[in-house]
């Protein structure tokens, strides 16, 4: 499973047909970076939403509670 | 007039020449060199780095002061000199530990500056005592938006994966660091960590994801590594993995494992009236020469290198081949605050010219100038459990300093009766006569002092340049 995300994530962001470029030792360094930045920005993007998810239900709340209480 | 001496471990970054001349260290810097120093002077970020005691201090200079008409059109910068230069494979855990944390500090601090390291080499680190200091000012370079840690592969080789190794496996890395240059690469470092080793976020991610992905990139060619150098890399992201390795390094720990040599000052043989005399030996020799630099060889825990220090002696190094008692030397020297910087040290197989044209990393034999030596209890170490001839050792650690305190241990010592017990006694010219023979041969015997009911005895030598073989 773990190698499955893995290969999906390569496969989506990096692979070109055309590509014989010379690698030197360092490119899967880049790529770990690359995919620790992805998983950083969507964490970053679903905590983001999940914060406003949460506002929103947190008013939500606040208001029914208040209209239960008049 | 004295000629300069080009540094053969700078040519791997063409942006500048260090040489040496009349013991100061100069770099001349070429045109991308003198792009890096314009970006460092902006907003006064160097002044700020030395401040902060992160890079060594660098000032512009006069090229006229050299008197080299080749230099005069150059830009030309003097660097303070570090009293010895020592490298990773001759430090112990701690310090490749405190020097990774310095590496990483210097690094945060830059990309809030604006700025970043093009490298992540070890050697780029020094100490002075035992604090680390970043020698390599041209390394640091404008960081461009979106750009990745470039460097991130060879800070894993040499500082991490050399931790790790020696944090989860109890191996010491400077065997392996000094038999390969770059350090312990992440494969070789995956294939010695077990199952449970690889249960942690950081180690997952740094070692195995990374080997993973190292082999990927080597098998599979459809992988186009220059459209991954065009994303971009948020500088958030590069901020996070930064203070991610530093949390990781930060909590690497060592097991603890008893040696002979690591509490040698706690449980020697001496009695302690022996071991006092011994310490007002070395006490009266270090005030009568307030040596700038002097070698400890067999410093154990740096008892007394610290004596040294506390009468005057400016900087010590310590050496000794037990990695145990350079660790608490080192921590004495932190706890004290001293300029004494203590190193692995096998005097039988010490460090050689390693690296292209054997001539980029310096052995010992070319390091070691000293200006006072210390050889308590440590002769024997060469001459009986070594077999090295007599005469070798002494020409060995006279050549060290030009004036030093050798102990000699007779025969009839119970160390040496213990070694010989099991060895048998080959060593039939080894006498104190044989000895102050030798050493009377290149060196003055200033005096010779008794310091256990045994026989065991200090010489206090001066060199005579003038009768040198």
């Amino acid at each position: 499973m773990k190698k499955y995300i893995l290969n999906t994530i390569i496969i989506f962001f990096f692979l070109n047909s055309n590509a014989y470029a010379y690698l030197d030792p360092g490119s899967g360094s880049l790529i770990l970076q690359a995919i620790l930045g992805f998983i950083a920005a969507s964490l970053a993007t679903i905590s983001f939403y999940w914060s406003k998810l949460k506002t929103f239900f947190s008013k939500f709340l606040k208001k029914n509670k208040k209209s239960e209480k008049n | 007039m004295k000629k300069i001496e080009i540094e053969a471990g700078s040519f791997r970054d063409p942006a500048g020449t260090i040489f040496y001349h009349k013991n100061k260290v100069y770099r001349v810097l070429n045109d991308e060199g003198k792009k890096r120093f314009e970006f460092l002077k902006k907003n006064e970020l160097l002044k700020n780095l030395v401040s902060k005691k992160l890079v060594i201090s660098s000032n512009q200079i006069n090229p006229q002061i050299l008197e080299f008409k080749e230099f005069f059109n150059k830009q030309i910068l003097e660097h303070d000199k570090i009293d010895y230069i020592s490298y990773p494979y001759e430090w112990s855990f701690q310090q490749l530990k405190d020097a990774a944390i310095h590496h990483l500090d210097l690094h945060l601090h830059l990309l809030n500056n604006n700025a970043t390291l093009i490298d992540g080499s070890a050697f780029n680190i020094q100490f002075i005592g035992h604090k680390p200091i970043f020698i390599d000012i041209l390394s640091i370079k404008e960081y461009e938006e979106g750009e990745y840690w470039k460097a991130h592969k060879q800070f894993c080789e040499n500082f991490l994966n050399p931790l790790i190794l020696k944090s989860k496996k109890n191996i010491d890395f400077n065997n392996w660091f000094r038999g390969n240059l770059e350090g312990i690469t992440t494969k070789d470092l995956n294939s010695a960590l077990s199952f449970t080793d690889k249960i942690s976020y950081n180690i997952f991610v740094q070692v195995v994801l990374l080997n993973y992905l190292e082999n990927k990139t080597i098998k599979d060619n459809k992988i186009n590594i220059s459209k991954v150098n065009k994303t971009k890399f948020p500088k958030k992201s590069y901020i996070s993995i930064l203070k991610n390795i530093k949390i990781l390094i930060t909590n690497l720990k060592v097991k603890k494992d008893k040696t002979i040599w690591s509490d040698y000052s706690k449980n020697n043989t001496y009695k302690i009236e022996e071991e006092n005399n011994k310490k007002n030996i070395v006490e009266e020799f270090s005030k009568k020469f307030k040596f700038d630099t002097l070698a400890d060889l067999g410093c154990n825990d740096g008892v007394y290198s610290q004596i040294c220090l506390k009468n005057g002696c400016k900087h010590v190094v310590g050496f000794d081949y037990d990695l145990n008692a350079i660790s608490n030397a080192f921590k004495s020297s932190k706890k004290n605050n001293l300029n004494f910087l203590p190193l692995y040290f096998d005097a039988s197989n010490p460090s050689p010219n390693l690296g292209w044209l054997q001539s980029e990393r310096k052995g010992f034999l070319q390091r070691a100038k000293f200006s006072g030596m210390l050889s308590l209890a440590f002769e024997h170490h060469l001459a009986i459990a070594k077999n090295i001839p007599l005469d070798q050792v002494i020409e060995f650690l006279t050549n060290i300093a030009p004036r030093g305190l050798i102990e000699f241990v007779p025969k009839d010592d119970y160390t040496i009766k213990k070694m010989l017990s099991l060895k048998g006694d080959i060593f039939k010219d080894y006498t104190e006569d044989n000895f102050k023979n030798i050493l009377s041969r290149t060196s003055k015997i200033e005096s010779e002092k008794m310091v256990s009911t045994s026989g065991r005895k200090i010489f206090e030598y001066s060199k005579i340049f003038s009768k040198k073989p």
